[in-house]
Formats: structure tokens, sequence, C-alpha cells
């Protein structure tokens, strides 16, 4: 026997009893009130004359940006607007207003479409009442979720149906819980608590699925709910960092390894000034094989309370070519009121960089106020631990940009709580 | 951004390796001697105890 799927509840139109207005029953059986938005007038859905229960003075008209009776597919399932209310808190002096619209689907039930700063979420009666594991948190269906702002919210709007009663200056104490794209939301009244969890849905989304005219209205600020685009690539950033790092210490281990690093000279000569004519020494010659590459040269001295000046010259004993540098060495130390005190060093350290092979000698001019024995060292091919470190940095400068922006964008989501975060640079309205 | 940081990651590493391999340095290596001699015979100079306010000798 073939199933055939239940026919769409018949729609049941009225005249407002207060001013006569025609309104629309489109979720018959399952709504007890219909509110008419042009006088205010709240009526019984489900009595026969659709009597007048209650009535406030709609003081102003609010156009639903879902128009009741728009259809439209969200999570998977069809819905249809069937009412719509505007409510209001006060927090600090401030007015806050958002909006929810009522969907109804026949087999679905109902769902809360709320729209609070260009901000959607789509929310459900919760399945279970939460606990409280602390004073600031909640446990649901085994998630957790944060206290994110407790108010008053004042119903000031209304039109449409809904399955319980509602009325403009009704008032509630809402709580609001998060774990981000999920809010849970709780809502006292003098009788009764109820619950409804959330979920953030994209306005776009929302345009979509009811092929809304125009585009979705621009987004403010962070969401309660909204997802963060930083936190599920967070992880990901993290495990690349390691591997870089991984990477850059494997290079240069290899290199180190691999790397000559033989000295090819060691030689320690004499300066009494003053003797500048003189003073130039030439070395042995000596032998620089393999590609080019770096030469260490390593200057050490008996330096106190003094200085030097080095100008060496490295001069290829086959090409000619020479290549003149110069380094400086100082040492000072002293007392003062500050205590011990030391400047420069007795040694000097640099590299020569990208040599060629060859045949060498280096020649060395010193210049000094006071008599110095000092020793030169050249060591072929040393790995810079300095170009280690200063990979290690760049590498980690896109990894702290990106957890920045991932702890900006929670701050200014919490910017907007009960618990705003520290460090606060001030509101920001730009999207997301 | 994680494939962007992925690209430019790599360009550091082979950076890395290419200079690791050719030696290769950006800075000069020479250091200046343009501090004068009085200078580098008086070190120290910048430290407290040659800074701060003369004493008021009194003026006219």
């Amino acid at each position: 026997m073939a199933l055939t799927p239940p026919a769409p509840p018949a729609v049941a139109s009225l005249a407002c009893s207060g001013c006569g207005a025609p309104l629309s029953i489109r979720a018959p059986g399952r709504s007890l009130v219909v509110a008419c938005g042009a006088c205010g007038a709240v009526l019984d859905a489900q009595s026969a004359d659709h009597r007048v229960i209650a009535r406030y003075e709609a003081k102003r008209t609010v156009t639903p940006r879902i128009p009741l009776g728009s259809r439209g597919t969200l999570k998977g399932e069809t819905w249809e607007a069937i009412g719509y209310l505007a409510r209001r808190t006060q927090v600090a002096g401030v007015t806050y207003t958002w909006f929810e619209h009522l969907l109804h689907n026949p087999t679905g039930g109902v769902r809360w479409l709320v729209e609070c700063g260009g901000h959607w979420t789509l929310a459900k009666i919760a399945a279970a009442v939460p606990s409280a594991p602390g004073p600031l948190e909640v446990e649901y269906l085994g998630e957790r979720y944060r206290h994110f702002q407790t108010a008053t919210a004042e119903i000031t709007y209304v039109v449409g149906e809904f399955p319980s009663q509602v009325r403009a200056g009704d008032t509630a104490t809402v709580e609001d819980y998060v774990n981000p794209p999920l809010i849970l939301s709780g809502e006292k009244t003098k009788d009764e608590t109820s619950w409804s969890i959330g979920e953030y849905v994209d306005g776009d989304a929302v345009w979509k699925a009811f092929g809304l005219p125009g585009e979705p209205p621009e987004r403010t600020g962070v969401g309660a709910a909204q997802p963060s685009p930083f936190t599920p690539r967070s992880k990901t950033m993290l495990m690349l960092l390691a591997a870089f790092v991984g990477a850059a210490l494997l290079i240069h281990l290899l290199f180190a390894i691999l790397a000559q690093q033989r000295l090819v000279l060691d030689a320690a000569w004499e300066y009494h000034p003053p003797a500048p004519t003189t003073a130039s020494v030439e070395s042995e010659p000596f032998t620089l094989t393999g590609r080019s590459s770096n030469l260490m040269v390593e200057i050490s001295s008996t330096l106190s309370q003094s200085w030097a000046y080095f100008t060496l010259t490295l001069v290829n004993e086959e090409t000619g070519a020479a290549r003149t540098f110069g380094r400086e060495v100082q040492y000072y130390f002293g007392r003062d009121s500050d205590g011990s005190w030391t400047e420069g060093a007795p040694w000097d350290r640099a590299w020569l960089p990208s040599v060629p092979a060859g045949r060498y000698v280096l020649v060395v001019e010193p210049e000094s106020p006071r008599p110095v024995t000092y020793r030169v060292r050249l060591t072929r091919d040393v790995p810079r631990p300095l170009w280690l470190w200063l990979a290690l940095g760049v590498l980690g400068v896109p990894p702290l940009f990106f957890w920045w922006r991932q702890w900006r964008f929670e701050q200014r989501r919490w910017e907007e709580s009960d618990h705003p975060r520290s460090g606060s640079s001030g509101r920001s309205d730009d999207d997301e | 951004m994680t494939k962007a940081y992925a690209v430019f990651a790599g360009l550091v590493l082979a950076t890395l390796a290419w200079i690791h391999f050719t030696g290769w340095s950006p800075s000069n290596v020479t250091e200046d001697k343009a501090v004068p001699k009085s200078v580098r015979d008086n070190p120290g100079s910048y430290r407290s105890s040659y800074g701060g306010a003369r004493p008021y000798t009194g003026a006219k």
C-alpha cells in the first residue's frame, strides 16, 4: 500500500475581532493565539469566534524580515513563518532589540529563528533541562555551555500566531549560555522556566532558504553563538608550526653534520705601537676546498682596557682576488655606583660569506694604542645558528598573527556579554 | 590561511637550506671604525656617573 504524504493543513482566514484586519491561522490545532499586528489585539486561535483575549497598544508596526507565510528549507526541513515578535532589553542604559520569527512545520513542530544584530540562530525547545556543574556554566546533553548574559527581555511587538500566550509587554528573565555554534537559552517567568537550544545560522543561508530579496542585514560585532572561523584551524596551525620548526631544526642539524667545519688557519702575532708601516703580517698559504661556503674568522687577544682594529684581507693566490674587511676588538671593565661593568670582549667572531675554493693567504693590519698579542683562526664552512634562530622567528610570525586574530575574535564576542574579557581595545563593529 | 602559511614556511625553509649551503650572508662583515679615538679610549661615557645635570654653581 503506497504511502501518501499528509496534505498540508488548511490555512484559516479570519478578520481581526478588534480592527477587522485580515488574519491567517497557518498552524491550526498547534497555535494557541494569533496576534494582530495592526491593532495589537491577541485573539484566541482555538475558539470558533476568535475572541480577543488581550489587547495592547500597537505603537508601531514592525515589518518582519521574513514575511508571514513565507516558506523555506533550513537545516534540511521546510518551515513556514507563522509568527513574529520583537523583544528588547536594557543593559547599562542601552536598549538592545532582537527579533524572533516563529517557524512551523506540520511534522517538525516549531522553531524560533532569532535575529540579533544581523546574527541568526535557529532554536528549538531543549530536549532536557540543563544541569549546572558550576556557577557560570551549564551542561546539556554532555556538552558544557558558558554563561554569556542574563537580561530581562520585554516583548515590544507581536504579530502572527503562537503556540503559547504571548503579548506585548510580557517580560521574562533570559539567560544565555554559549558553546558556539550552539546557544542554550533559559527563559524564566513567574510561572515557568523553559529552555531552548539554538544553532547559529548564516544570514545568507536564511535569505537563500526563504528566497528573500536583497541582502541579509549587516552583522555587527561577533554574535554570541557565531562560530569562530579560526578555531577549526587552530590545531592545524599548531601542527604546521611544529612540523616546520622540526624541519628547520633538521635542516640546520643536517648541515651541521655535513659541513666541513675545518680549521684552515690558526696563527698568532704581536703588535707593538706605534708601528703602522711594519704592522702588516701575512699568514702561511692555506687551501679552501669544496663548494663556495662561508669562512668563520675568530680573533682572540690579550686586550685589557683597550681596543684594536684589524684590517684583514683574504687574498686568493691563484686569481689575485682580494676581499678586505675590518673587525674591531675592544674590552673594558670597571666598577662604579651601579656595580661592576664590562664593555666588549677581548675576542671577536665573524663569518665571511660565500668564499670560493682556492689557495689563499690572510693579510692582517692591526691598529691599537697599546701592545697586543692576537690570534686569528679561520674555519671553513660553519653553519651559523643565527639563520636557524631567524628562520624559527619568521616561521612563528604567521601562527602568532593567526592566534592573535583568534583571541581578538573571542574578545569581541565576549565584549557584549556579562563577562567581557580584559584588554579590550574598544568596540569594533566590523564583520568577520 | 594554513595553505598560505605552508607555502610561506616552505620558502623560509628553502631559504634556510640555501643560505646554509652557499654560506651567503646579507650583512657587511666589516665593522665601522668611524667612532673617534677619543670616544673609544673613554668607555662607559654614557653611564650614569657621566650623565645627569651639572651641579648648580651659581650664576650672575
